[in-house]
């Protein structure tokens, strides 16, 4: 019998996991604490913190490491590299503004969470709760622990680990899917099917580990890489596991055909909750493909990237012609989301060289735009007889003419349509751009063609919102009888990000110089 | 031989497996019919017709089973160590010391949110 | 003086005068003051860089700059003007004051309630011009693919939002149309410029023309790309049969708005097939050619044909406009040094011809209160002066001698000759029917009796002839129109240059 040798945990390169961790934690301990009238505010504060100390973190092990300090560690099952460093990067500036914007109160002082979780919708229960003015302060700790296992998920070099970050940072995604403040019933119906999916993709996850591991014994992507190299037989063994854990994580971007959840989890969800996972989910499971792709999977190219090819043909295509269709805005940026999900995916199917610093790019460029675009959404509301502001204006016809009462408000969103669509001068066109770029140069030119004929399609529905917003007044639109939605004034936090959000993506449309050399220096992988 | 053929094979004998249980209880098993094979499985005890307050259950429920699955994944760790604790030393304990502080906040959120005080 | 960076200032004093204007509010009240006096200096700015321009080295690329923009994907802000850009450039600045004067009143005056959203519509309006004014300098200046790319792409925005806010009532329907078509095209040369690059050095500047010329030796390869390009620039320009939106587009939008539009917009269709698809590709466009000539005749015959069939004024303009575009197209493909040269004098004179034809369109509208054809008759008596220039600019548009219009038919229908009879023999047929849909447009507008309510209003002086502002906005563009036709030489000493070096098969 072997003696135990304790693994070499590299603690420094955990410090920005540990201090989102650290962070959740205080939140759960503020929750128990703290007075109730206190505890708000000082969660707050640790949610915006705690990703600004973690992004400082990341800072210093980019100094550290890129350029040649590279590792693995804790046997190797966590892989602390440029890639890595530069997905957790984004991730924590998506958590910055998502939280911003999670935590922005109403000018009448009410926030995007129901008082409370636990009582039934419509029941007495939930009217005293909010009339005593409760509030779910737990929501913040549950973003974080989230978020700390999306970093994970870009560190993971091991099936297990790779697993157990997956469950850290969906758990928490389901509670926060449940508690949206109206409609209730909706938000939990949401949270049931994003969790029974979710619980479902996980168990085909597991199945696909298991296989892989029966294949190499092992759960190390770099010994299932070494394995796959040195041909052990088996090989539709191991093809078959490498597609069902691709199909756990790609059911977490949205990808065609597991993207079932997408429009009905996003439009139930909170907006400020749809806004940050949409963004953040997706850059963390893209993250954790290209690792799975480019470390574990080289050997298998030939089997698996099939499969990719209809996978991103499928998701931009169904994406694009579901979205067209679409009559409630939060559904529509839900296909288009899943759209983009195929456009991200282009950009490394085939392996290219470029692939990683373009998919990182990509997924910066539409984050921007959809924690900016979910932003707006929270303050476009319809109001009562009484002109009381009531619940988000989601159908689409009750935007019309939002350009002539809000034209700031109206003219970012039509920023961040802009980008979704690719038009040149956003980060969404440089996104694309180099998407197809990179999967050019790796030859899936039929690829880059669907894109394109895709991209055209998509184009039209981002333009008809700006339509609506700036060419139709409010008498013209179809369903007058529906109450005209008003923008509401942005909180101050709300503000911040939406200013984030917008210079983000001009600035990265105009001037990507940096952020692209940056990546550039970051597009490999430790083996 | 085609390394597919294996789990082509697993697969039927899955399927012979759930399907032959099926089969040969319905075929060789006695069949007698009566109200208790029809009512919910409460341990034993005569089940309640109908969840309270409008058909939802009672949330003191779900407070016992999160507040047993605290514990239960902590003993599920606390004995593997235990067998385990002379090789895995000072690592294993300063580990399991972290593992249990961190099990030990929601405990503490649990009770200090008033969920433990039963009315 | 010429060290001056005079591009960059011509794109950049626009730009930053639309966003000036869109942004602070207390500006909006005088936005159109403000917009006009900036287009106006930036028309001067135009000019003074002229001087610095020397025509004996007009097929070269004079006043370049070349500014490292994003080198990991390799594109470079990189700019500079030969003779056809410099043409181009003029023309764009000189028409951006007359739009703005044109267009006073896009958006009608309000009450006193609504004063403050009319002041923003009227700021928001000039500000989309003059970004407009600035994307137009930066696309005819582009040395880069990608930089071309980027601005061939953006300058869709301010016209769809200028289509769509200020246009008549079918105009979001039209603004989309306007903008899908376009974006389709420019998708599709997006395919071409990726593919492109690949195929190029790479590097920091792997997107400079200068370094992509030539560099695609696979025919198959470069026929791909000539496509690719081509399509955008045929969307673009609008070619038969993917000209649909341009009829629309122009019924709906403002007088000025079309202007810009067709007069200068759509040149750069024409332009990017002369400045990108001959130079990078010119074994493919070779190739190409006879197809494309059947395509820009196809282009000739049918917009005059459906022209004469039309009820609306704009649409009518539009589709001798399509007519004018297959003549211009003809030019660059039909393999003529002289068809190329009069195909690039043809884009500047139609942009003359179609801004006198849509102004005084809307002119006219905006006295009988309606864009159709059979609202009008006689209005000779009822706005003569209106009527006379009309008439001017319609013999300008259907090319008669002494008018700018004649110079560059004139010579595309000379070179055609001299390279294919069947070809300008075609295109023949296409300039008699442009003096009969011309002539009958005028016939049924102007000639004839006046309604006798419209004679009462006249009588009344409820009715005026152009005012001040009007034919002001439309002097210079007559006073150009008779100059360019009777003394064409210094520009075409600025054009002939370069149809030397690009002209196809007669020339090599």
């Amino acid at each position: 019998m072997t003696t135990f040798q304790p693994p070499v945990i590299d603690w420094a390169a955990l410090t920005p996991v540990l201090v989102i961790v650290g962070a959740g934690v205080l939140g759960v301990l503020v929750a128990a604490f703290a007075p109730a009238a206190r505890r708000r505010s000082i969660q707050v504060v640790v949610a915006l913190l705690a990703p600004l100390a973690a992004l400082g973190a990341v800072a210093w092990r980019w100094s550290e490491v890129v350029g040649g300090g590279e590792s693995t560690f804790v046997a190797g099952q966590l892989a602390e590299d440029g890639f890595g460093l530069a997905a957790q990067m984004i991730l924590l500036v998506i958590a910055l503004v998502g939280f911003a914007v999670l935590a922005s109160r109403l000018p009448g002082g009410e926030d995007a969470f129901t008082p409370q979780g636990a009582s039934a919708p419509g029941s007495a229960y939930e009217e005293a709760a909010r009339k005593a003015g409760l509030e779910q302060t737990e929501v913040y700790p549950l973003a974080l622990f989230s978020l700390a296992g999306m970093l994970v998920f870009t560190m993971a070099n091991d099936l297990l680990v790779l697993f157990v970050a997956l469950e850290v940072l969906s758990l928490p995604l389901y509670v926060l899917t449940a508690l949206a403040r109206r409609r209730r019933v909706l938000s939990q119906e949401a949270a049931l099917k994003y969790f029974l999916l979710g619980a479902f993709s996980s168990a085909i996850f597991l199945f696909g580990v298991a296989l892989l591991f029966g294949y190499s014994a092992s759960l190390t992507y770099a010994d299932i890489g070494t394995a796959a190299t040195a041909s052990v037989g088996m090989d539709g063994m191991a093809v078959v596991g490498l597609l069902m854990v691709l199909t756990g994580l790609l059911f977490k971007v949205g990808a065609v055909p597991f993207h079932a959840w997408v429009p009905d989890v996003y439009q139930g969800a909170p907006t400020p909750v749809t806004g940050f996972m949409a963004a953040a989910t997706k850059t963390a499971a893209f993250a954790a493909i290209a690792r799975l792709l480019y470390v574990a999977a080289p050997g298998f190219a030939w089997d698996v990237e099939p499969a990719l090819w209809v996978v991103a043909i499928a998701s931009m295509l169904v994406g694009t012609v579901l979205a067209i269709v679409q009559t409630d805005i939060k559904r529509t940026l839900a296909y288009s989301s899943v759209a983009h999900a195929g456009f991200a995916l282009v950009a490394i199917v085939s392996l290219p060289e470029g692939g990683p610093d373009a998919l990182l790019f990509y997924l910066l460029a539409y984050s921007f735009a959809t924690v900016g675009a979910f932003a707006v959404v929270t303050l476009v509301r319809e109001r009562d007889d009484a002109g009381n502001v009531t619940g988000e204006a989601t159908h689409l016809s009750q935007w019309a003419g939002l350009g002539r009462r809000s034209p700031v408000l109206a003219a970012a969103m039509a920023l961040f349509l802009l980008s979704f669509a690719g038009i040149p001068l956003t980060a969404g066109f440089l996104g694309k751009f180099t998407a197809f770029v990179a999967a050019a140069d790796g030859g899936a030119w039929p690829l880059v063609a669907v894109a394109v004929l895709a991209s055209i399609a998509a184009a039209f529905f981002y333009v008809r919102v700006i339509v609506l917003m700036f060419f139709t007044r409010p008498e013209e639109s179809d369903e007058p009888q529906r109450q005209r939605a008003q923008a509401v004034a942005p909180g101050a936090l709300t503000r911040v990000a939406l200013v984030v959000c917008a210079a983000g993506t001009l600035v990265l449309g105009v001037w990507p110089t940096p952020v692209l050399d940056l990546l550039a220096q970051a597009a490999r992988f430790v083996v | 031989m085609n390394p597919y053929v294996p789990i082509l094979i697993m697969m039927g004998v899955a399927a012979v497996m759930a399907i032959a249980g099926l089969a040969t209880s319905a075929i060789i098993g006695p069949k007698t019919y009566n109200r208790a094979k029809l009512e919910a499985y409460e341990c034993g005890i005569m089940p309640t017709p109908h969840a309270l307050g409008k058909g939802r259950f009672n949330i003191k429920y779900y407070l016992v089973a999160m507040t047993f699955i605290v514990f239960d994944i902590e003993v599920v760790f606390l004995y593997p160590w235990a067998v385990a604790f002379s090789d895995l030393a000072v690592f294993g304990l300063v580990a399991m010391l972290g593992f249990i502080a961190l099990i030990t906040v929601p405990y503490i959120y649990e009770w200090r949110r008033g969920a433990l005080d039963w009315d | 003086m010429s060290s001056l960076p005079w591009i960059t200032i011509l794109i950049a004093v626009p730009l930053v005068a639309a966003l000036v204007l869109w942004l602070v509010p207390g500006l909006h009240r005088f936005a159109r003051p403000v917009g006009l006096a900036v287009s106006l200096v930036t028309l001067g700015g135009a000019v003074a860089m002229a001087t610095g321009f020397d025509p004996s080295r007009a097929g070269e690329q004079q006043l370049t700059q070349t500014v490292g923009w994003i080198p990991s994907i390799g594109a470079s802000y990189a700019v500079g003007l030969n003779g056809l850009g410099l043409v181009m450039v003029l023309l764009a600045l000189a028409l951006v004051p007359i739009v703005l004067a044109a267009d006073w009143h896009a958006v009608p005056d309000a009450s006193e309630a609504d004063r403050r959203a009319t002041d923003r519509r009227r700021a928001t309006f000039v500000a989309l011009v003059l970004a407009l004014a600035s994307l137009m300098v930066a696309v005819f200046a582009a040395r880069d693919v990608f930089l071309f790319y980027v601005v061939f792409e953006v300058m869709l925005i301010p016209v769809y939002f200028l289509v769509g806010m200020f246009g008549g009532a079918n105009r979001r329907s039209a603004a989309v149309k306007f903008l899908v078509y376009s974006l389709a095209g420019g998708l599709i040369m997006l395919v071409g410029v990726v593919m492109l690059y690949l195929q190029g050095p790479g590097g920091p500047q792997g997107f400079l023309i200068d370094n992509l010329a030539g560099v695609v030796s696979d025919p198959t390869t470069e026929r791909w790309l000539f496509v690719a390009f081509f399509v955008a620039f045929a969307v673009k320009a609008p070619m038969w049969p993917v000209h649909t939106w341009l009829p629309d587009t122009t019924a709906q939008a403002t007088p000025g708005t079309s202007t810009l539009l067709v007069g200068v917009l759509d040149k750069v269709g024409t332009f990017g097939m002369l400045a990108l698809c001959l130079p990078l590709f010119p074994g493919a466009a070779r190739w190409a050619a006879p197809a494309i000539v059947v395509l820009a005749l196809i282009s000739i015959v049918y917009g005059a044909l459906v022209a004469i069939g039309q009820q609306d004024m704009m649409r009518f303009i539009a589709f001798t406009s399509i007519s004018h575009f297959g003549f211009i197209v003809l030019g660059i493909f039909v393999g003529s040094e002289v068809a190329m040269t009069g195909a690039m004098f043809y884009m500047l004179a139609h942009g003359l011809s179609i801004a006198g034809l849509f102004l005084l369109a809307g002119y006219l509208a905006e006295r009988g209160g309606s864009r159709r054809i059979d609202a009008y008759g006689g209005w000779q008596r009822v706005t003569p002066v209106l009527a006379g220039l009309f008439l001017v600019s319609g013999m300008a548009s259907v090319a008669l001698p002494g008018l700018s219009g004649f110079i560059g038919e004139y010579l595309v229908l000379v070179g055609s000759f001299a390279s294919s009879i069947p070809a300008a023999a075609v295109a023949t047929l296409g300039v008699v029917l442009a003096a009969l849909y011309f002539l009958l447009v005028y016939q049924r507008v102007f000639t004839g009796q006046p309604r006798a309510e419209i004679a009462q209003a006249r009588a009344d002086g409820a009715l005026r002839d152009l005012g001040a502002r009007e034919r002001w906005s439309l002097v210079p563009v007559v006073v150009a129109m008779v100059v360019l036709g009777v003394l064409p030489g210094p520009v075409l000493d600025l054009l002939t240059p370069l149809a030397q070096v690009l002209a196809l098969g007669g020339a090599q």
